[in-house]
């Protein structure tokens, strides 16, 4: 069995990002370059940089250098598809009580 | 354990595989209840900012069944259905989660509505997941006793008869 519980936290906020479990997707797939991830994500290289920094962090993404570039690939850490659900679960429940909060806010009187 | 608060809402997970949500709305709890459980209102502010949700099933008592399904700008849809296991307006609401996405991984939710006395109700939502593996042991354990159970009744069946 997987333990979910170590590490849970600094992992559930790498992946309570769409953008971060995109990225984790994509490499996936194959190694990527942060230039690559960019062009993939359209986003700037200084964007994707500080959402690999969270992978990093997480464990969930290892980097090297070589000349100038920079390699990013899955792991050490590895979540598997039960454990990536599960934070994406607690993610969305967490969006919907937002949209709870505000929405009850926004029919406040209006309904009995 | 681990505790962390984002927004308003406090999580903490006090075991393993569960995941446990607080949160205080301003509002009475029979507003937050029908909030849950008008399909008009669900369809308000269930779903994603991106998409339209459509309730295409909400048999809000015990055994009934629901389905949502967030349609995206881009055509692509995702799903989201279970089966109420125990409604008891307007305090607790339990019921089985599973997204098309990951088939076989049911959780269950668990919510309570608390009354605070002063306008605001206290929301706490207590999801658990269970593995592919727990769940078939606890179908085949409730099987068993299930299975042992009649195996007893004709026992006693039997005594009689004789």
């Amino acid at each position: 069995m997987v333990q979910y519980h170590a590490g849970l936290d600094s992992a559930f906020a790498a992946v309570s990002d769409p953008t971060r479990r995109g990225i984790l997707h994509r490499l996936g797939r194959s190694d990527a370059t942060i230039t690559e991830l960019a062009s993939a994500f359209d986003m700037t290289l200084t964007g994707i940089k500080k959402h690999v920094q969270v992978l990093e962090d997480a464990k969930l993404v290892t980097t090297r250098k070589e000349g100038r570039v920079r390699y990013c690939r899955v792991g050490p850490r590895r979540l598997d598809e039960e454990a990536k659900w599960i934070m994406t679960y607690q993610a969305m429940l967490e969006a919907r009580l937002d949209r709870l909060g505000t929405f009850l806010e926004r029919t406040k009187g209006e309904r009995p | 354990m681990m505790t962390a608060t984002r927004n308003q809402t406090k999580v903490t997970t006090p075991a393993e595989r569960q995941i446990r949500i607080e949160r205080v709305f301003d509002a009475p709890r029979d507003r937050v209840w029908r909030a849950f459980t008008d399909p008009e209102q669900v369809a308000q502010w269930w779903g994603g900012d991106r998409g339209r949700l459509v309730i295409e099933r909400m048999e809000v008592a015990r055994g009934g069944h629901w389905r949502y399904v967030e349609h995206m700008p881009n055509g692509t849809s995702e799903g989201f259905e279970g089966r109420y296991r125990d409604v008891a307006p307007p305090e607790r609401m339990v019921r089985t989660f599973e997204w098309d996405g990951m088939p076989g991984h049911v959780m269950v939710e668990t919510m309570t509505l608390e009354d605070l006395g002063d306008g605001r109700t206290r929301l706490v939502t207590t999801t658990l997941f269970h593995t592919n593996e727990e769940r078939d042991g606890m179908i085949q354990s409730g099987m068993e006793q299930g299975v042992n159970q009649s195996y007893a009744a004709l026992d006693a069946l039997l005594a009689r008869e004789a």
